[in-house]
């Protein structure tokens, strides 16, 4: 996504980093308390869903959202070669067929990947949706003038890092062919199993190349899906969908689709969309948000208040929040610095900063606590609750620093509570116990973005997040730990320059694996194993809770998103 | 405004005097303003209840920083264990939501940052203002072209606008309280600088003033002899009103993300993290709210206090008959000057915060 | 001093000036701005040939002086830019085009400002009645207990930031009292009525804010005109208190409430960022700080060109009421 705005304070944990532009809603987790009170609890066909949000979709090209799994309100105008499960929880962290027959079919080695499109698929005008437009829809993520996306099509497509989009390169990408109408195949340059995962991003959306007006496209994107833009003001701040009536629910197991209609308001002050969910008085009793969650203000409220809270939709997204070390930055070479940094760490302040218990679990892995991410539970240096003073003093005295410590920690001013000044202080805190003196040092949020990721400019000792681009192992681990995306020269994200060989070669052998089940075994197993050289003190693991209104029914919220799914909501 | 407004040639007016006899008066005038004196000494404690910060929070056994994870309860929200947010004989005025810090602890200490900055940005303001609008009113026609000129640029800034720029700008190893007065000092000279240039242009016209420049003084002589006593009414009734406004900027630099840094705590970053926890916490927002309203209410009865002793114009209004005509035209031409409460535009783009 | 055509002339000439200057501070500011404008604009995880790419799109690589130097010709003769598929044309003046968003700033400015006019003039209509009324009331009745509730309540609005006014004003009005809905903008023209209703909320908070200034002007501009010779006759002449007050001593307040009223307006206009923010207001003062966080120069300077021209001009509109009001003052 783009940067998140100083204005969308308060929103608590809502940017899913890098993912979240796509927003997705969140809400009302594993039912039973969802179940709404009274009345006919069935969903049913009709009405007018709105969707009361802070950050305006300026991004509505497929090209340029950087989602995780389609995104919530884009999904419902983009259909994808594949899509998540829109499922509860676990069910809901696979990967399903959408506009194709199946999730891909691999050639041998898993650097060939084959698609089927299935039949009677259309665009909103009533042509067909051949290979041609979803090939010409991914070329276009490749200019410049549409960039924004995820990094996996051009680091993965043979070609792919030299294409310059099909406006400068009229010829098109050689390793996307499509030998007729219905078949699409991708020739990769290495063998990469999660190319089911990679097809649910809205790159993999169909566009007709008639319809095409690049930069102005998203005034006005052609839908495969369930609605159709009728109406989109100010850049996205004012959106109005209403069905598409070619599109048919035959060719989609996906998408539910119940509202007749939905009205996307946005630029709204975080605290007023919680304040309008509680209340839920007229169209707002059917009203959702895909971008706004809870903040602990508004949580403490919200649990003295039977009503409100049957109203929440609780979720897990992967996404972790962590210290990161920068081992070429003096004392953290010492790996003992780092450990006792471990072990001084008060998980419970951090939390309670970050919104408290129900906001927030403990991570003391890097790997999201979920499943599909291949989760192996590991504490290589146990802080306890609230730290372990005494231990961190005891490994800062085999370091040779007996007296104590005098550090600097770096973290962004904004009001994210994930990499902002209330995290930071709360570590400041529990360090100062441990004879570790902290001296803060805060950024504005480009200037932290900059430096962070700049390999000259990387400070020893910052705040950092991560969020997954997919519910696997894979977009986790590799870019942070494969000595081989060490970037000199741009965004590097591989912030501890870890470069072991015997990592980037467990990491070449899991992404051979098209068995996903076994990859995230893998991945779990990695993840322990990297863990030991504590580049990361991983702090807490986010949780999602939303409000939605009185009316609105069908809640499902997947452990991909960990929001509420707006394809799946009904309002009558 | 006050560009396009040359005042009309006033007569002389007694405001000016100088001296011992000008002090006593100005004290026995300000003494018999029953409100004024109460302001007064609530601003004295207020001041004095920062400078003394450390030793208020050292008799209470808490400070500022430390985190009582123990007093909140984590599970809604962080929200502050025990009645009235946790207020007791430890925690005089409760405990911050989510961190369990020390509120009276923050609030004093947040005086010092919120009062410091504040005051600081205004002698800022003022500094640059007397310089500019007295070279302005006394400079040839050229000089005065160029500082109005950029005083109309200065006032067409928003403010909110460059203070984000410029905070982003600056590394963050510069101590952030001075550059935060900096920067609203820096930027929020505008209309003081014109109010200053149109007094000065009407002290000019005054005979004594006259005298002296017929007399063969320096202007820089005339300046510091004749002028700035003259200018001490407007400049000190406008200043107890910028600190208020200052405080309120601070605010909305902080809501806007780029105010004073944590843990360094001050009011405005208080009601910016408490203005959410309005429902479950009241006190949280109640705390620094009053304390903005109590600094304000006091400097402001306070500068009107000091007007009303420094200017016998406003005195003449209680006696009947002695009001000439002459001196509420005087006043005229500077009256959006010694009485804008707010001055309109160091406000730009903070109106809403500051007030 | 050749008469009112003569003070035209010169606010233009000053305008422009003004302007000018204004553009230029904000390139230079805004240039020093940290944040790698094209990596933002790009994407985080753009690759370093695609940031060179969007860098050399959008002249990142051209010395300050050639940027602005095509800025002011897209300003005088236009532009023209691609969509990738097409070109289009940006007609003058040309504010440019966003780097986030690819849209022309002038269209982005002129759907943004209605709505934060319509912000400003409501609000207007709101501090003026509120502060020049309690100014009224309190010169009136001064020293009595109604003047100290009323002064002491202006006082309030202007010590408590308008984000927290704004905030327990819509919490206790539209979620507890459920008198008003929560406010969303509504453009006049689709619907006046639901237009207003939604701003009542917006137009009382920014008015709150602003009204002390007025009534404290307004009450010593008064008791400095009730001071004066003519009114001390009309009284001896035993015309009545109401119409001392009403007829005499308002009127001699109307021009420093004038002067202070334009100057007010013309800084709300894209000074109101936290009443828009707060209030989900799509003007120009939330727009132009969510520009600032991700240095869209194009957008930022454009917008502070507006908002120094809504104040340039209140202000030479205010010279020119001020002088209707009080003719002792000479338009300069």
């Amino acid at each position: 996504m783009r940067q998140p705005s100083v204005t969308a304070r308060r929103v608590a944990a809502a940017s899913v980093s890098l993912i979240v532009a796509a927003g997705a809603a969140a809400c009302g987790p594993k039912d039973n308390d969802a179940k709404s009170p009274g009345g006919d609890s069935q969903p049913h066909k009709g009405g007018t869903l709105t969707v009361l949000n802070s950050n305006p979709q300026s991004d509505f090209d497929p090209a340029r959202l950087y989602t995780s799994g389609g995104g919530n309100v884009p999904s419902l105008v983009f259909r994808t070669l594949t899509t998540r499960n829109r499922e509860n929880g676990a069910a809901g962290a696979q990967v399903v067929p959408d506009l194709a027959t199946d999730t891909g079919r691999p050639s041998k080695n898993a650097t060939v990947w084959t698609y089927t499109l299935k039949e009677g698929l259309k665009f909103e005008d009533g042509t067909p949706i051949t290979s041609a437009d979803i090939k010409y829809g991914i070329e276009r993520s490749f200019a410049a003038e549409l960039s924004g996306g995820a990094p996996y099509l051009r680091d993965w497509l043979i070609g792919g890092a030299d294409y310059q989009g099909p406006y400068k390169d009229k010829k098109g990408l050689a390793s996307i062919e499509t030998p007729d109408a219905r078949t699409i195949v991708f020739h990769l340059n290495k063998p990469e199993g999660e190319f089911p995962y990679l097809a649910t991003q809205t790159q993999f959306t169909p566009v007709p190349k008639a319809k095409d007006t690049g930069t102005k496209y998203e005034e006005h994107p052609v839908s495969s899906g369930p609605y159709k833009v009728v109406k989109n003001e100010n850049d996205g701040e004012r959106l109005t969908l209403e069905r598409n009536t070619h599109w048919s629910a035959s060719t989609d197991a996906e998408r539910k689709a119940y509202p007749d209609r939905i009205d996307v308001r946005s630029g709204l002050d975080s605290s007023v969309i919680n304040q309008r969910l509680s209340s839920s008085q007229g169209a707002d009793a059917a009203a959702v948000t895909t971008d706004t969650n809870l903040g602990p203000a508004e949580l403490a409220k919200v649990t003295g208040d039977k009503e409100l809270a049957s109203r929440v939709g609780t979720g897990h997204f992967g996404y972790t929040n962590y210290i990161a070390f920068n081992p070429k930055v003096k004392p953290f070479d010492n790996p003992k610095v780092r450990q006792a940094i471990a072990y001084a760490v008060d998980r419970t302040s951090v939390i309670n900063a970050a919104g408290g218990s129900s906001l927030a679990e403990p991570a003391t892995t890097y790997l999201p606590n979920q499943k599909s991410f291949g989760y192996t539970p590991y504490d290589h240096f146990p802080a306890g609750a609230s730290g372990n003073a005494a231990k961190a003093k005891a490994v800062l005295a085999e370091a040779g620093y007996k007296n104590g410590l005098s550090v600097t920690l770096t973290h962004s001013n904004s009001k994210d509570f994930e990499t902002s000044p209330e995290i930071a202080t709360a570590i400041q805190d529990a360090l100062k116990k441990a004879g570790i003196t902290v001296k803060l040092q805060g950024l504005e949020e480009n200037d932290y973005s900059d430096k962070i990721h700049g390999a000259k400019t990387e400070p020893g000792f910052f705040l950092a997040h991560w969020g997954a681009d997919w519910p696997s192992g894979g977009p986790f681990l590799a870019p942070i730990f494969d000595g081989r995306q060490i970037v000199e020269d741009g965004a590097n994200f591989n912030t501890g320059f870890l470069d072991d060989k015997s990592v980037n070669a467990e990491i070449d052998a899991i992404n051979k694996l098209t068995d996903l089940g076994k990859a995230a075994e893998r991945w779990g197993a990695l993840d322990k194993k990297i863990g030991e050289q504590a580049l990361t003190v991983p702090l807490f693991h986010p949780v999602y809770k939303r409000l939605y209104g009185k009316g609105v029914k069908n809640i499902v919220i997947s452990d991909w998103t960990g929001v509420l799914d707006i394809s799946q909501v009904a309002v009558k | 405004m006050s560009e396009a407004l040359v005042a009309s040639p006033a007569p002389a007016a007694d405001s000016s005097a100088s001296g011992a006899s000008g002090a006593r008066q100005f004290w026995r005038r300000l003494r018999a303003q029953r409100a004024a004196l109460v302001a007064a000494a609530v601003v004295a404690l207020l001041v004095l209840v920062a400078l003394a910060a450390p030793l208020l929070t050292a008799i209470e056994g808490q400070d500022p920083t430390t985190y009582h994870p123990s007093l909140v309860d984590s599970a809604r929200g962080g929200v502050p264990v025990g009645p009235l947010g946790g207020i007791g004989a430890d925690h005089w005025l409760g405990v911050e939501p989510q961190t369990g810090r020390d509120l009276f602890a923050r609030l004093v200490y947040g005086a010092r940052v919120s009062l410091g900055v504040a005051i600081a940005a205004t002698l800022v303001q003022v500094l640059i203002a007397v310089v500019v609008g007295v070279s302005a009113a006394l400079g040839n026609r050229w000089v005065d072209q160029v500082l109005s000129r950029t005083t109309e640029i200065i006032v067409a800034l928003p403010l909110m606008i460059m203070s984000l720029a410029l905070l982003a700008i600056v590394p963050g190893s510069f101590p952030r309280p001075v550059l935060v007065a900096l920067v609203i000092g820096l930027i929020a000279w505008g209309t003081l600088a014109k109010i200053v240039r149109a007094q000065t242009l009407t002290l000019k016209q005054l005979d004594y003033v006259a005298a002296a420049r017929l007399s063969g003084w320096s202007t820089w002589r005339i300046a510091r002899r004749d002028l700035l006593p003259g200018l001490a009414a407007p400049l000190i009734t406008y200043s107890a009103l910028l600190v208020p406004m200052n405080i309120g900027v601070e605010a909305a630099l902080s809501f806007l993300g780029v105010g004073v840094k944590p843990p360094t705590p001050s009011w405005g970053q208080m009601l910016t993290a408490a203005d959410v926890w309005y429902q479950a916490a009241p006190q949280y927002l109640l705390l620094p709210a009053g304390a903005l309203f109590v600094t304000v209410l006091a400097l402001t009865v306070l500068g009107d206090g000091v007007r009303t002793a420094l200017d016998p114009r406003a005195a003449s209004r209680l006696r009947v008959g002695t009001g000439r005509r002459g001196e509420a035209r005087a006043d005229a031409g500077t009256t959006a000057g010694t009485d804008l409460p707010r001055p309109g535009t160091p406000a730009d783009g903070t109106k809403e915060a500051t007030a | 001093m050749s008469g009112f055509g003569g003070f035209v002339l010169r606010r233009t000439l000053g305008t422009v000036i003004t302007l000018f200057a204004i553009s230029v501070i904000v390139y230079v500011v805004f240039y020093a701005t940290p944040g790698n404008v094209a990596q933002i604009t790009c994407g985080p995880r753009c690759s370093p040939a695609q940031v060179h790419q969007v860098a050399e799109q959008l002249r990142l690589g051209d010395p300050l002086y050639v940027r602005y130097g095509h800025f002011l010709q897209g300003l005088l003769t236009g532009q023209d830019y691609s969509t990738g598929t097409s070109v289009q044309h940006c007609p003058a003046p040309c504010l440019g085009l966003s780097y986030q968003t690819d849209q022309q700033v002038m269209r982005l400015i002129l759907t943004k400002l209605p709505v934060s006019l319509s912000l400003v003039f409501g609000a207007m209509a709101v501090w003026l009645v509120l502060g020049v009324g309690t100014g009224v009331l309190s010169a009136w009745r001064r020293g009595r207990l109604s003047e100290r509730v009323l002064t002491g309540l202006t006082l309030a609005g202007q010590a408590t930031p308008v984000f927290v006014i704004g905030l327990i004003l819509m919490i206790v009005v539209c979620g507890q009292l459920e008198l008003l809905p929560f406010p969303q903008y509504v453009n006049l023209s689709d619907d006046p009525e639901q237009w207003a209703w939604n701003l009542v909320l917006p137009w009382l908070s920014l008015a709150l804010v602003e009204a002390a200034a007025f009534a404290r002007l307004t009450r010593s501009s008064m008791l400095e005109t009730l001071a004066e010779d003519h009114i001390r006759t009309f009284r001896a002449y035993g015309v009545g208190e109401r119409s001392v007050i009403g007829r005499h001593a308002v009127r001699g307040a109307l021009a420093p409430i004038i002067a202070l009223n334009a100057n007010t307006f013309g800084s709300a206009v894209g000074g109101a960022v936290l009443t828009e923010t707060l209030f989900g207001l799509p003007g120009i003062g939330q727009e132009l700080v969510h520009a600032v966080n991700v240095v869209d120069l194009p957008v930022v300077v454009g917008m502070v060109l507006v908002i120094g021209f809504f104040v340039v001009i209140a202000n030479a509109v205010a010279d020119v009421l001020y002088a209707v009001a009080d003719r002792r003052v000479v338009l300069a």
